[in-house]
């Protein structure tokens, strides 16, 4: 097994609003290999996109990291002098006096880590690119930045990495404006413009979500091929298990700022050990699924200001009973079989031990029958 | 299609606003209560010399010949003859056009050199105490007289400190003799500048007023776009998305204002012109009134229209020119 590329360790973002403060990140641990393709899975508002942010520390205004460390090819990317893990001094993440002193600097970050070493790409491909510059301009800018070529070498990169993500003329389509491109054109640019730039890892915020199902498939395909070709690793993340199953290698489920289930993508589909997980799987989309548009951030606001006592997912767990009102598991692993598979349900007795059996069940929202997609991502059909 | 015949096809759209302008302006003159004839020869003149003006400034023909006539003079570029003055009126805006214009290219200059830094700016340090100066202030200029600000500049800065003249413009191109040692062209230009300044501020704070606030919150939603989370993604300076990242998109709205501005800066003009007697196109308008002097009138509305429309289609192409999602109109 290889040495993990990114370890996250009990990472923590807030966002303080007027409202209250938002947990939308609330301790969150998980490893990224190289050449793997890592799931971040959950309903919009869970919190993934927060996490990938988190990362590259985009967090932005009012959102902060507050804990937790992360740590990408041996350097230290978030991190936090003992005793400061809750920093509330009113500094941004660009402050580079609140990281611990291993910690890259802001500018350390902008130079060396974003885009070089980790790239993104973005859930919507309509407004990912800059409407009054060109394509090419665009990524010929981006891989100029970040392998330090001349403009020349970095035009005749762009093209061939345009025609290598599947852009038919590329060396017509250059010059050519974002509009004059369809959805799937653009995030295939987008792909493009992250793995051009040679990065160890690509954070992917739902990249497929806004387009429909055959491009959806294609540009599936087009990934699983150029993660093969380069090797790159990639954190994906979705609230689709179909994309799930096609594309990871392993899988963590987020519910409520929180890791829930965490396993091996044929663990998680076969031997499911948490209700939310089992949920998100019934709710694997049909073919004339309409396109979920929901904002992540915006979604996340109301509900986890104040996430339920006990387990979160207790109000809407087929399986809740009274114990789950008073204790929120941890994500433990399930076996000593040195299966990488953890999760947290007080359900399972023998690791938790919390009296799940001998308590009674509790009416809650999921006696009416359970429809993840319709109860938080609003995608009425 | 490309910009060039962009422009033409705007240019060419233009010519029937310009032929409204001119019919409405006609009408109009011709509707103000009063009569120019009496006017020009005093209380008691006899049936003979007002026929004799009549017939010189060809109105006793009927309303539709006049139209017709005053027309076909256009085209010739014959705006008629002051009935005040006895020349021909494009021989007066001649005379009177430059400064005018001057004034108001100068004045729009002062606005986007002071307001597209400051709403940058503004923008950029939100809610810092900047942002709550620049505000204060495009607060304060949009919500002022243009002609208040310049009577207070003229008691404090002439009259108090005594570091500006009060009156005229100096055209940078026709000193006038009197001017004292204007001998080279540096000095002229000096001169001009030196004269130019009061009114360009004046005129030009309610531009600049207008464009900062536009300006800020055009950067402000820029800086949010998804774009610029991926400028920043990938590494890219804030001073580089400031620069060119969120900047170019941030100017759309910027140049609609700015379209919009000419007919504000051509009313200001003509109170500017007054409280600094600069001889504009403004006080020329405001005399002729008046004086009821009827083809001057038209002329130098006419001449307006035209700036005007001219301005508009200068937008057009600019907005054109910085959007490349604007189509030219093939698809129309
Ligand atoms: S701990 Fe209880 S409420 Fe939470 S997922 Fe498990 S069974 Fe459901």
């Amino acid at each position: 097994m290889t040495a993990p590329l990114l370890e996250v360790e009990n990472l923590r973002t807030r966002f303080h609003t007027p409202d209250g403060v938002v947990r939308a990140v609330d301790g969150i641990s998980f490893t990224v290999r190289e050449g793997e393709i890592v799931g971040l899975v959950g309903e919009s508002g869970a919190g993934k996109s927060v996490a990938g942010a988190s990362l590259l520390r985009l967090v932005e205004d009012p959102g902060r990291i507050v804990g937790g460390e992360v740590t990408f090819k041996g350097e230290t990317l978030v991190g936090f002098p003992d005793g400061r893990a809750e920093a509330g001094d009113g500094s941004g993440d660009d402050a580079d006096d609140r990281w611990r002193d291993d910690v890259l600097s802001a500018e350390a970050i902008r130079r060396r880590i974003r885009g070089r070493e980790i790239a993104i790409i973005f859930q919507d491909p309509m407004e990912s690119l800059n409407p009054v510059f060109t394509v090419g301009g665009q990524l010929r800018e981006f891989i100029e930045l970040n392998r330090g070529l001349t403009q020349g070498r970095a035009r005749e990169l762009a093209v061939d990495m345009l025609r290598e993500v599947g852009i038919p003329e590329a060396e017509d389509r250059y010059d050519d404006y974002p509009h004059e491109f369809s959805g799937g054109m653009r995030q295939r640019v987008l792909i493009a413009m992250a793995l051009a730039c040679e990065p160890s890892l690509v954070i992917a915020d739902e990249p497929t979500t806004a387009l429909d199902v055959t491009v959806e498939g294609q540009i599936l395909e087009l990934v699983a091929d150029l993660q093969a070709k380069y090797d790159t690793s990639f954190l994906w993340i979705t609230h689709d298990m179909g994309v799930v199953a096609e594309i990871c290698d392993r899988v963590n489920v987020m519910y409520l700022g929180e890791i829930v289930e965490q396993a091996d993508v044929d663990d998680l589909f076969y031997d499911t050990s948490h209700p939310y997980t089992e949920a998100l799987l019934d709710s694997i989309p049909r073919p004339d699924r309409p396109v979920d548009e929901l904002d992540p951030i915006a979604g996340i606001m109301p509900e986890a200001i104040e996430p339920p006592d006990g387990c979160r997912f207790h109000t809407r767990c087929p399986d809740a009973r009274a114990v789950c009102t008073e204790i929120n598991p941890d994500c433990r692993p399930l076996d000593d079989a040195g299966r990488p598979h953890r999760a947290a349900c007080l359900k399972h007795e023998s690791v938790f031990g919390a009296g799940y059996r001998e308590s009674d069940p509790i009416e809650n929202e999921a006696a009416g029958g359970f429809d993840v997609g319709r109860t938080e991502e609003g995608t009425d059909d | 299609m490309n910009i060039y015949r962009y422009a033409l096809r705007r240019l060419l759209q233009a010519v029937p606003v310009v032929l409204g302008i001119v019919t409405i302006t006609f009408l109009l003159s011709n509707a103000i209560p009063g009569d120019p004839v009496q006017i020009m020869l005093g209380p008691s003149p006899s049936q003979a010399e007002v026929e004799a003006i009549r017939a010189r400034y060809g109105l006793d023909q009927p309303l539709y010949v006049r139209y017709v006539n005053y027309l076909a003079g256009l085209l010739q570029g014959d705006l008629g003859r002051s009935i005040y003055y006895g020349v021909p009126v494009l021989q007066k805006i001649q005379e009177r056009l430059p400064a005018t214009l001057l004034l108001i290219v100068s004045s729009f200059g002062f606005a986007i050199a002071t307001a597209v830094p400051l709403g940058v700016v503004s923008a950029k340090r939100r809610n810092d105490p900047t942002d709550h100066v620049a505000r204060v202030v495009s607060l304060v200029g949009v919500s002022t007289p243009s002609f208040w600000i310049g009577l207070m500049m003229i008691l404090v800065f002439v009259y108090h400190l005594g570091w500006f003249p009060a009156t005229n413009l100096v055209m940078p191109w026709a000193p006038p003799s009197a001017l004292p040692a204007a001998e080279t062209r540096v000095d002229v230009l000096l001169a001009s500048a030196h004269h130019l300044f009061l009114p360009t501020v004046s005129l030009g704070t309610l531009q600049m007023a207008a464009i900062t606030r536009i300006e800020r919150s055009a950067m402000l939603e820029t800086l949010s776009e998804e774009y610029v989370r991926l400028a920043r993604a990938y590494g890219v300076s804030e001073r580089t998305i400031l620069r060119k990242h969120a900047f170019r998109n941030a100017q759309l709205p910027v140049i609609t204002i700015l379209g919009l501005q000419i007919t504000t800066a051509i009313g200001g003009a003509v109170l500017t012109e007054t409280v600094f007697q600069i001889n504009g196109m403004g006080t020329l308008i405001v005399d002729s009134i008046a004086r009821l002097d009827y083809p001057t009138i038209m002329g130098t509305t006419v001449v307006y229209g035209l700036v005007f429309v001219l301005g508009v289609v200068v937008t057009d192409i600019s907005y054109a020119y910085v959007d490349p999602r604007v189509t030219y109109g093939e698809a129309e």
